[in-house]
């Protein structure tokens, strides 16, 4: 099953001279499937992870996820679809400082009416290593500790696609691993579809297709 | 917006506050509640001033209504017949009491050094049965010196201390200091001259002629002016809590149609039209204080808001509504607003009333104390609440519809 369906998609940034982001990118991903897009700085890799998130409209094209045309939703129904069914990771974590780890993890679910919202965030803490530090506020935590309290969050709501734009941008090494190898778990245990940004080549092995950006357009896929 | 929408806007905002700057939360706290403060002093200070000034009109000089002799078809001077008529008029419901008065007007001579130089001064001179009197009038209360016989001789006068001078009055005419037992000329306007000892000085600190005025015996007013059984004007006190004072002119009106009747409230004369300024005042200094209380928790929360943008983005890429985070920031402006308003009441209620109950401000057309109305009040945490709702709600918008990526990133 086609989980994401990307169609001749065009952004272009406005100003005095408009800047043309992508080109009409077109690709598909399947369920279950396990992404990273490549490519160098200024290749258009997050502008594309912006727009797939919801976060961003793009200027032409369209979008499926899950067989939704997600371009055709209005402003609240992108928010609602954003927190149903879509995860997202940022480079830069993006917890809110005043929850403390299990608050951050298990607040998307109580904000969907789930009354089970902590016992699932224990169980996510748990998942990716961090049952021990529930109690944490993130600044608290490492960069890697915090990563990974994202991307519990992301899971909460047991979304269709997992977004992940530049997650191990800031950690170092081990931390990178450690991030990746749980990416490859969720994957392979969860069956949890994943695009992830990297600019990294190494992080190749971890996933099962890459896509190359250059200039807003696919370069190739391998 | 629904129940998960509220519980989730109640914990970012309980989250916000329990994890937010103590001091900076101390310093909005205190502020607002400076600002209520501002709004419940000013406002209780004015119409405290404005009741001060129309309660001392009732109890000392007026009460409540009036009645005059009939002017219509034919003029009259006096009320005939006072006593028949003060006993129809007490027959309704509500009446608390009546009292005649004769007015007169004389000039008082006093000669304080006995060496032939008298102090002259114009006054008006009121003749009262004090038995009668003070069932409805509290002159006798305010008592500086000697006593307000019940039925005074006819040789006997009680002087405001704005007339005999002397008791710390600032009177540019007054008889220089006559106290108890001196004795007193006056020289009535018919020509007839009567003199009199004093037997007791009462302070008034109200505006009026009252505060200036002498009091004579019933007895000796209708001597000198040929009459008996007759009043110059009848003073109605009323319960305000049975009935309007429309409904109990009304009523009088019904009992003594040929008579004219006069509410308190059209003796304040120059006093009237100050009640009036100081109640718009009071008016206008509270809308000025909700403005400025507005303004402060719109800056507080605008200032908070933008220094969570990014929060705020975070909020939004996570998928939590707008309606959420405007809702989660409401919360907090309702919040500080309480706790502000909670903080003014206290220092107001459990300091500055009970200080200024104790030491009244003196003003000069009576004391001034701090009055509040159940109403008043509730109009004051209202007016608070909501400039706090809007002022809370207008930057969460400002900043809420900003572009998430924008809103995380800067």
């Amino acid at each position: 099953m086609i989980m994401i369906k990307v169609k001749n998609l065009v952004k272009t940034y406005p100003g005095e001279v408009p800047t043309l982001a992508l080109r009409g990118v077109s690709f598909e991903i399947a369920e279950g499937e396990f992404v990273a897009l490549m490519g160098r700085s200024g290749s258009g890799k997050s502008t594309l992870l912006h727009q797939l998130g919801l976060l961003d409209m793009p200027t032409n094209g369209s979008i499926m996820l899950n067989k939704f045309d997600v371009l055709s939703l209005t402003d609240s129904e992108r928010t609602k679809f954003r927190l149903q069914h879509l995860g997202y990771v940022f480079q830069e974590y993006a917890l809110i400082a005043e929850f403390t780890a299990l608050e951050n993890v298990s607040f998307p679910a109580m904000a969907s009416g789930d009354n089970n919202a902590k016992d699932r965030a224990e169980h996510l803490l748990d998942l990716v290593g961090l049952k021990e530090r529930m109690r944490h506020y993130p600044n608290e935590m490492s960069g890697g500790e915090q990563q990974r309290v994202a991307i519990a969050r992301s899971l909460i709501n047991n979304p269709k696609v997992l977004f992940a734009d530049e997650p191990t941008a800031n950690l170092d090494t081990v931390s990178s691993e450690i991030i990746f190898k749980l990416f490859q778990k969720l994957n392979k245990e969860l069956k949890q579809t994943i695009l992830v940004v990297t600019h990294e080549p190494e992080d190749k092995k971890y996933v099962d297709r890459v896509i190359w950006l250059k200039d807003g357009l696919i370069e190739n896929e391998e | 917006m629904d129940g998960t929408d509220i519980k989730t806007a109640f914990f970012i905002a309980y989250k916000t506050i329990t994890k937010g700057h103590k001091s900076t939360i101390a310093l909005i706290i205190f502020i607002l509640s400076l600002s209520f403060f501002n709004l419940m002093f000013v406002s209780g200070f004015l119409y405290g001033f404005s009741d001060g000034v129309m309660k001392s009109m009732i109890d000392n000089s007026t009460a409540h209504i009036i009645v005059m002799p009939q002017e219509e078809p034919t003029v009259k001077s006096f009320v005939y017949d006072q006593d028949r008529v003060r006993a129809e008029i007490e027959t309704i419901p509500g009446i608390v009491g009546t009292a005649r008065h004769y007015q007169l007007q004389g000039t008082l001579a006093y000669d304080k050094e006995k060496d032939g130089n008298f102090k002259y001064v114009s006054a008006q001179i009121i003749g009262v049965t004090q038995a009668e009197e003070k069932e409805i009038l509290t002159v006798n209360e305010y008592m500086v010196a000697g006593i307000f016989p019940d039925n005074l001789k006819d040789d006997e006068i009680v002087l405001g201390a704005n007339l005999s001078g002397g008791f710390d009055t600032k009177q540019t005419k007054d008889l220089g200091g006559a106290t108890v037992g001196n004795k007193v000329q006056i020289t009535y306007a018919n020509g007839i001259t009567r003199t009199y000892t004093i037997v007791g000085i009462f302070k008034l600190s109200m505006v009026g002629s009252i505060a200036s005025a002498a009091f004579i015996s019933t007895s000796e007013a209708e001597n000198l002016l040929s009459t008996y059984n007759s009043a110059s004007e009848i003073m109605v006190r009323v319960n305000l809590e049975k009935n309007t004072l429309d409904e109990y002119t009304k009523k009088i009106k019904g009992i003594v149609p040929n008579l004219e009747l006069e509410k308190y409230t059209s003796r304040l004369s120059t006093v009237g039209i100050l009640v009036t300024a100081f109640n718009l005042i009071a008016v206008i200094v509270s809308f000025i204080s909700i403005i400025v209380s507005a303004i402060t928790i719109f800056v507080m929360i605008y200032v908070n808001a933008v220094s969570k943008r990014r929060q705020i983005g975070i909020l939004k890429a996570i998928g939590i509504k707008e309606g959420i985070i405007e809702l989660s920031y409401i919360i907090q402006s309702i919040f500080y607003s309480a706790l502000g308003i909670i903080g003014g009441l206290l220092v107001i209620f459990l300091m500055v009333v009970p200080l200024m109950t104790i030491r009244p401000i003196a003003m000069p057309y009576g004391d001034a104390v701090l009055v509040y109305t159940t109403l008043g009040i509730i109009i004051n945490i209202s007016s608070l609440i909501v400039a706090g709702i809007l002022a809370g709600y207008i930057p969460a918008k400002i900043v809420a519809r900003e572009d998430i990526l924008k809103s995380i990133w800067g």
